[in-house]
């Protein structure tokens, strides 16, 4: 892939990032459907028009429990066998480049954030930050090919010194040809979450 | 978006023209919607007809447990009556018969990904449907599925729905012969037929292979097929008992038998009679009552049949009505291995022992057989449809169906694979028993996704699966076959009528609060292609179904008569009896002292239906002479667009083609049968809008008609490259003044 096809790669607006619990024998994911419909009256989505809760708890390593909004879905979903917050953006992208892997960044880590400290929940959910899911759902623009990971890796270099202040220790493509291009990335530290998320309100603007 | 790389040029050599031109055409329609130049009425029958619907909360509405409140979506026109352009809708994809290929599900897995939230959902009706999509994104998925050969058209509206077939057809040990190449040949027939365009509802067929068995359902389709054979002069004529006029719904009707035997050279032309006699006779205002078979209640089966037959010998030959016979022996399914008994050895597992009694089935072909994957809530992530596209690859070719029971069968494994299969499936979460047993639950949408859905079906059937899940492998026998459907309305997309134990979504008050409820359906016949329907008897709180079900199994276990069936026994038992036996049942408690009950299953909100939009299963009524206006718009648009793009000679054309539309469009409104040759449209015109001077402008007089008869005098493109401005322009005062007359002769009352 040229430089050119970095930028064609992160026009996508089907960008996502998942943070993974630390701990799965934690999830109830049944519990998560009052969660998100209080999320929705009380409004505790700035930015976004949440629509709905979808419930998928009875599909297998599928999207779990997800919260349907206007510009995004924020699934807490277990593809693979591993929960975790996924934000994932939808149709016009709301930004381009490193601005939207930071602006995804900041969605999933607010979106953790909350689980976190959400009341019902009694802290029992807490997320990972130093293996991080970063995909984009555009076959089009982002094939799953390791070109496609050297297009957007600039990005995802900014974005991980941004918030940990070093570089990612590593990235490999997880996702199969047939798959949404999905890159594993291996962060250079585990800091809390509501501490990433401080550093990436700054980046993300 | 910008100018990325755009799935259209990608495509372009895959997709057939015809495909691809339906889609510029949605495409353009849609820009004409946005820039408010076509009704939103008409747009949303537009829309439907590809298969967009509208899903709940469209209406820019939503009840969040403690008020109503409003989806601020951006200001864009509508989608439809009440339906914000932005809101996520529904996309369903037919596909017909339930067939499809490894290629069409891995293409579906990327689209459920893409544009849907990762779910591909199976329906009764053999389709496939993706949530929460975007109507921006729906011509990208319109050409990714053209280019594997699956069109969204007529997929919804007041039209000609999926046409479903027995999932075992071609492999089924009862059937009387392979109903498949039938259904695709009816399929091609009927899509965009002329004569199934002006319906005032929808109109669903169905095939079945035999009488006993349930796959077809013939008996709750407005039209349905079952084959059958006769001999005549030695010789065994296929044919079919010709069923109209059945229907679910709030008053389930079984479909009436039309005639005993159309032979295969008549299908055709009968259905063709039959659509003609509905889209003629057919109530259109009254959406509650205009299906088929309330045609067939009002004029009585025999006067029905006489019109049918009336209207049989009067129709202008088609060759098609019987070329596709030759061509039926060639019709056959390849398969990817060879044939071979299952090793008997004694090894296997007790959960492949399991999985193979209630999921797997003998074919008729010695040494192959059919196993069904089960899909709860008939429900795929992209990862399983993925998977399952290369378990067929590699074990049953593409010989893939999805049921009526929201499941999907590979067919033509060969038995000696069983085991290997059965592994594949587990691997990828698939591999369930318990297919086609009480196990099995069936639910439509509901109040999910749903406008019209009232009660959570889905919800109460995920409730269910806790229940009965022991039952799995049937370790019950008298239970093991009964079956649970439960829909969200009356509406019955769940089919609960023709199930042992039935649900539909109701809501009562209790206190001044809503309690949703499930009205409960005992004892309909799942064989004999929904045989009949079952007894409707009380209204039981969502909170108690689970206790309804264990109490009337129970019974069923402990009273049921040596081989009486589960509909005997509720038969015998009575409404009377049942209803006496559920009746505490109907108790609901206060809120205050158990606020559970007025919330439904799996969303705990305060149970309400202040956000209850207005559905659209079949959309507005439209006259077919809107349609043709709108067409001659569009096309007015592209004839425009050639313009820009400096292509005179194909302006010009399509403006020309824009008139002759128009004016067909105003013929048909007297003349049903108008040719497309433009000879005919432009002397029909002439002697009914021109010279009766009804098409007269009031000021302007005779003018916009002489624009259509110059350009039909130099053929369409004819004259100069410079009278292409012109003949724009003319064309879009000729369709103002098409608009015009429609209106005077609407109101002077022209047939709809
Ligand atoms: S039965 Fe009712 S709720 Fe269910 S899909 Fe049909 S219309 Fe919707």
């Amino acid at each position: 892939m040229s430089g050119t096809d970095s930028v064609i790669a992160l026009t996508s607006p089907e960008i996502s990032v998942k943070l993974f619990v630390t701990d799965d024998s934690v999830v109830r994911p049944l519990e998560l459907i009052a969660v998100f419909h209080r999320w929705i009256k009380d409004d505790s989505l700035e930015d976004e028009l949440v629509i709905d809760v979808a419930n998928y708890e009875h599909v297998p390593q599928g999207p779990g429990i997800v919260l349907i909004c206007d510009k995004a879905h924020y699934y807490f979903d277990v593809r693979h066998d591993r929960w975790g917050m996924r934000y994932r953006s939808r149709r016009e992208a709301r930004a381009v480049g490193q601005e939207a892997v930071a602006r995804a960044f900041r969605s999933a880590l607010h979106a953790a954030s909350l689980l976190e400290n959400d009341p019902a929940l009694e802290g029992r959910y807490r997320f990972r930050t130093d293996q991080v899911e970063f995909g984009i759902y555009d076959r089009l623009r982002a094939p799953s090919t390791e070109d496609t990971l050297e297009a957007v890796r600039p990005a995802l270099d900014a974005t991980v010194e941004a918030l940990y202040g070093a570089p990612a220790k590593g990235y490999a493509l997880q996702s199969g040809p047939k798959e949404p291009f999905m890159v594993s990335i291996e962060a250079p530290g585990a800091p809390d979450v509501s501490e990433l998320l401080g550093k990436v309100a700054a980046t993300a603007g | 978006m910008d100018g990325g790389p755009s799935w259209q040029d990608k495509l372009k050599d895959q997709i057939p023209d015809e495909l691809g031109r339906e889609v510029d055409i949605f495409e353009t329609q849609m820009e004409l919607r946005r820039r408010g130049e076509v009704d939103e009425r008409l747009f949303a029958e537009t829309r439907l007809r590809r298969g967009v619907y509208g899903q709940r909360y469209d209406n820019g509405q939503r009840h969040d447990g403690t008020q109503n409140r409003p989806l601020e979506y951006r200001d864009h026109p509508t989608k439809g009556p009440e339906t914000m352009w932005d809101a996520p809708g529904m996309v369903r994809i037919k596909i017909p018969y339930g067939a499809m290929t490894a290629e069409q599900i891995d293409v579906m897995a990327e689209l459920s990904e893409d544009y849907s939230d990762g779910i591909s959902h199976v329906t009764t009706r053999q389709d496939i449907q993706l949530h929460f999509v975007h109507i921006e994104d729906t011509p990208d998925m319109m050409r990714r599925l053209a280019a594997v050969g699956i069109t969204t058209r007529e997929a919804c509206g007041n039209s000609v729905r999926n046409v479903t077939a027995c999932h075992l057809a071609g492999v089924c040990k009862t059937e009387t012969f392979d109903v498949t190449p039938y259904a695709e040949v009816l399929k091609e027939f009927l899509l965009g037929h002329p004569d199934v365009q002006d319906f005032g509802r929808k109109m669903k067929p169905a095939f079945s292979g035999c009488a006993q068995e349930a796959c077809g359902l013939v008996n709750m389709h407005d039209i349905g097929y079952i084959a059958k054979t006769r001999e005549v002069d030695g010789k065994v004529q296929r044919g079919f008992e010709f069923y109209v006029g059945g229907g679910l719904g709030a008053i389930p009707h079984p479909a009436l038998l039309l005639t005993d035997f159309v032979s295969e050279e008549e299908m055709l032309p009968l259905t063709q009679a039959v659509c003609r006699v509905f889209a003629r006779l057919g109530e259109k205002e009254n959406r509650g009552r205009a299906r088929i078979k309330f045609l067939v209640a009002k004029l009585g089966i025999e006067e029905f049949r006489k019109l049918v037959y009336e209207e049989r010998e009067v129709l202008p030959h088609d060759p098609r009505w019987t070329s596709y016979i030759k061509d039926i022996a060639d019709y056959a399914e390849v398969p990817v291995r060879e044939p071979a008994p299952l090793e008997t050895n004694g090894e296997h597992t007790p959960e492949f022992r399991a999985w193979y009694a209630t999921n797997v089935r003998a074919q008729s072909q010695e040494g192959y057989a059919v196993a069904t994957v089960k899909c709860p809530l008939g429900d795929l992530t992209a990862d399983q449809m993925r998977d399952l596209a290369d378990i067929a690859r590699k074990f049953s070719g593409d010989n893939v169906r999805l049921t009526v029971e929201q499941n999907i069968v590979l067919r033509w494994v060969s038995e000696a694979d069983l085991p290997k299969v059965h592994a594949a499936l587990v691997a990828a979460d698939l591999g369930a028993p318990g297919a086609e047993t009480i196990a099995d639950l069936t639910s439509c949408p509901g109040t999910d996704t749903c406008k019209l859905g009232i009660a959570a079906s889905r919800g109460l059937v995920a409730e269910l699966a806790n229940h009965v899940g022991h039952l799995n492998g049937g370790t019950d026998p008298a239970l093991k076959n009964l079956r649970i459907k439960a829909s969200g309305c009356f509406n019955s997309c769940g089919q609960h009528h023709i199930s042992d134990l039935g649900f539909y979504g109701i809501s009562r008050k209790k206190g001044g609060r809503l309690v949703p409820h499930f009205q409960v359906v005992l004892g309909g016949k799942w064989v004999e292609n929904g045989g009949s329907f079952g007894l409707a008897t009380l209204a039981i709180p969502s909170k108690n179904i689970p206790t309804v079900v264990k109490r009337v199994t129970d019974r069923f276990l402990e009273e049921r008569e040596p081989d009486e069936t589960f509909t005997a026994f509720i038969g015998r038992l009575g409404k009377v009896e049942v209803k006496r036996f559920l009746q505490d049942l109907t108790e609901v408690p206060s809120f205050e002292e158990d606020p559970s009950y007025y919330s439904d299953w799996g969303d705990p909100r305060v149970f309400t239906m202040e956000d209850y939009g207005e559905g659209e299963c079949a959309g507005e009524i439209v006259p077919m002479v809107e349609f043709g206006l709108q067409a001659s718009e569009r096309e007015v648009f592209e004839a425009q667009l050639y313009f820009d793009a400096g292509d005179m000679e194909k302006a010009k054309a399509m403006a020309y083609k824009a008139m002759l539309t128009a004016a067909q469009a105003l013929v048909k409104t007297e003349f049903y049968d108008i040719s497309d040759v433009p000879d005919q449209i432009v002397s029909e015109f002439k002697t009914r809008f021109h010279e009766t001077q009804r098409f007269n402008d009031r000021f302007a007089g005779s003018k916009f008609a002489s624009y259509l008869f110059q350009a039909h005098e130099v053929g369409g493109n004819g004259g100069r490259p410079e009278q292409a401005r012109d003949r724009v322009q003319e064309a879009q005062l000729f369709i103002e003044a098409a608009y015009k007359c429609y209106e005077r002769i609407g109101t002077a009352g022209a047939p709809a």
